[in-house]
């Protein structure tokens, strides 16, 4: 009975994430990914990463917004049973919040990957991964913009 | 709009079952479509929306950009190698402009 | 302990006056002073010696050239903003007008011990306080397959003069499709935005040309660099696709660089350019090495409240060659730090009173026409005589063209006072 709850549960939750991870769609607000991410996050729907599987490397301090170095890696063996599927990566201040969606495939090898991104203002920049499962864990960097003002 | 010119890193060769490391840069100035020129007139969107790398035919990474990238986007991620054969990367504009590059590996 | 600033400048005063021993040379031969390098702290520590001593100190500049070129504004000239000839300088003034003697040559070491300057033609000049402002001098290996030969085909550019004009003649004969790469200098260098006023200028001159397929590459060896913000912001808005920025961690390194075939091999790709600007990495010119003045830095340790060298009394080293705490190396600082180091030297030879030092620099970079931005600082030494900025400045992004236009009128009328006060 539990077991069968916690499926459905599961379900439900993959059903929102794959309208998410869905190719080409675009959400033009916070909201609308929020809509999908929360409630916050709960082990039914694992949205979260209590395992702490997602790693998120950005600066403290990004001088250049225009041109802001991040990478992201996902912990996983990537073979045909158990891979990353995909990461969005996530900018809430920006005026298109959605920065670039990840898609990996076992032949991956690692789920490891390192872009330069835009940033218009200070804001929290969110990494949401989804694996093979269907179960989704997400993390959060704050990064701050400024202007560099060092004359060296 | 210049040139496009791809830049890859791909080793020349593998033994069977790396992991490889993969760069790939590209020029474009990924116009966000939120800047406005000197009249005030905003600037069409243009940007990149669409990066594939495939081995022999099969997916090994890709992406979906938004105006967020950074301009001349860059990408660096892995790749495992099983055999010997030929990369392939393909870049997509919001025009449908399509640019691509080709790289071969060998097995030792 | 807590000490007001007359304890503070009573207890500085007393430690030079320990230090250098300001016993006026009366009726004694005028006490010589020797300035070695005749740039924007050479020059200008000539002039204020020899015209504040009112005649009693003997000056004498040691310059390798004979006119000064300078590298401040060189880059304008690359744009087609400025002529050569505006940019270079006689020193006739400094002897017909303030009595520096100005020897043309090249000093090749300092005998700290003899007290006298070593020229390459075998002569040597005593002296009673030497001030050393040699600017930089270039580590040539610090990039692979690059060398002083090399630099005939792939200029550095970066001493304004022959160099200049070898660049500018490359840049001339730039044709649609042929594009320019240029390798950005490593931490600490002499102007530290110049890379990327140049590469602006570069991309203005390729804008101008109407090209539509040629570009501007920037390898740099570091991760951000000054006034990126700025620079990004306006090659955004100017030269989208013709600057393009390329961080160590996006180019993986350079691997080396063949002048002859106009390429630069890094791990990410080979790169190919009709024009090659290969900057290397700097260090305080060769005398200062020579003489023993530096530290492992490359660079030469001083006190900053009076520039004094931190190895020798007698000795102030000024400029791109000393290390000056928070300030930049630039020609308005090396300005700034000759009149202190001026001062100084006459209240070592004469007793005139020595002040506590106030330090300024301003970095003007010109982006597109009439669009120039900047970046600055007022510093003063601590207790520890280390100079240290009090406040500093930098324009903003999304500014209006008029202030862009003011700040680049505020640049010209700094061209010419610097150069004013440099020669009088």
């Amino acid at each position: 009975m539990n077991s069968t709850r916690r499926k459905l549960l599961t379900k439900g939750a993959s059903a929102a994430v794959a309208a998410f991870f869905c190719n080409g769609k675009s959400y033009a607000t916070v909201e609308d990914i929020h809509s999908v991410l929360d409630p916050p996050p709960k082990r039914d729907n694992n949205v979260g990463d209590e395992a702490g599987i997602v790693k998120l490397f950005t600066p403290e301090i990004a001088e250049n917004g225009n041109s802001v170095p991040i990478s992201v890696f996902v912990a996983s063996q990537m073979s045909a049973e158990d891979y990353v599927a995909s990461v969005l990566i996530v900018a809430e201040g920006n005026p298109n919040p959605q920065v670039v969606t990840f898609h990996f495939t076992p032949l991956s090898g690692e789920a490891k990957v390192k872009t330069r991104m835009r940033l218009a203002q200070t804001q929290d920049v969110l990494a949401v991964a989804k694996l093979s499962d269907g179960s989704v864990h997400k993390t959060s960097n704050h990064v701050k913009v400024t202007i560099g003002g060092c004359g060296a | 709009m210049a040139k496009a010119k791809a830049r890859i890193k791909v080793p020349k060769t593998a033994s069977a079952g790396e992991i490889i490391t993969i760069k790939s840069l590209v020029n474009h100035r990924m116009e966000s479509g939120h800047r406005t020129d000197k009249d005030g007139r905003a600037i069409p969107r243009k940007i990149i929306n669409k990066f594939t790398c495939e081995f022999n035919g099969k997916p090994v990474f890709s992406c979906d950009l938004g105006t967020g990238i950074a301009a001349n986007p860059f990408f660096e991620f892995k790749a495992r190698v099983m055999e010997a054969g030929t990369f392939h990367f393909t870049w997509i504009d919001d025009e449908g402009i399509k640019i691509e590059a080709r790289k071969e590996i060998d097995i030792v | 302990m807590k000490l007001n600033r007359r304890q503070f400048n009573a207890i500085l005063a007393t430690s030079v006056g320990t230090m250098a021993a300001p016993v006026p040379l009366l009726g004694q031969a005028k006490p010589k002073v020797v300035v070695i390098g005749g740039g924007a702290g050479g020059a200008t520590a000539a002039r204020y010696i020899a015209r504040d001593g009112k005649g009693t100190i003997d000056v004498t500049l040691i310059e390798n050239s004979k006119t000064y070129t300078s590298c401040f504004f060189s880059n304008l000239f690359l744009g087609g903003f400025r002529t050569f000839d505006s940019i270079t300088h006689s020193y006739d003034r400094l002897e017909s007008d303030f009595g520096v003697s100005v020897i043309n040559g090249y000093a090749t070491e300092i005998d700290r011990d003899q007290k006298a300057v070593k020229l390459r033609d075998g002569s040597s000049i005593a002296y009673d306080r030497v001030v050393v402002a040699p600017g930089i001098d270039f580590d040539y290996e610090s990039i692979p397959g690059y060398s002083k030969e090399a630099a005939d085909l792939a200029p550095h550019a970066w001493q304004a003069g022959p160099q200049t004009r070898k660049l500018h003649e490359l840049m001339n004969a730039l044709t649609d499709g042929q594009d320019i790469v240029m390798l950005a200098p490593p931490n600490p260098y002499r102007c530290p935005p110049g890379p990327y006023e140049r590469a602006s200028m570069m991309a203005h001159m390729i804008k101008t040309k109407g090209f539509k397929n040629s570009r501007v590459t920037i390898l740099d060896v570091k991760p951000k660099f000054s006034k990126q913000a700025l620079f990004s912001e306006g090659w955004q808005e100017h030269y989208p696709d013709i600057i393009e920025w390329l961080p160590p961690d996006i180019h993986g390194g350079v691997i080396n660089v063949d002048a002859k075939a106009g390429v630069v091999e890094t791990d990410l790709d080979t790169f190919e350019g009709a024009v090659l600007n290969i900057i290397p990495a700097m260090q305080a010119g060769a005398i200062a090495k020579t003489s023993g003045l530096t530290d492992e830095s490359g660079y030469c340790p001083v006190d900053g409240a009076s520039m004094r060298s931190r190895i020798d009394n007698d000795v102030f080293v000024i400029g791109d060659a000393s290390i000056a705490g928070a300030m930049p190396k630039s020609g308005f600082s090396a300005n700034s730090q000759a009149k202190i180091a001026a001062m100084n030297v006459r209240g070592d030879l004469s007793g005139s009173k020595v002040f506590a030092p106030k330090y300024g620099n301003t970095c003007w970079s010109l982006i597109s026409a009439e669009n120039s931005v900047k970046v600055g600082a007022q510093y003063s030494a601590n207790e520890q005589g280390e100079i240290v900025a009090d406040s500093t400045f930098i324009s903003a992004t999304g500014e209006s063209t008029d202030l862009r236009s003011l700040a680049y009128r505020e640049s010209v009328g700094w061209y010419s006072a610097i150069v004013a006060d440099m020669f009088g």
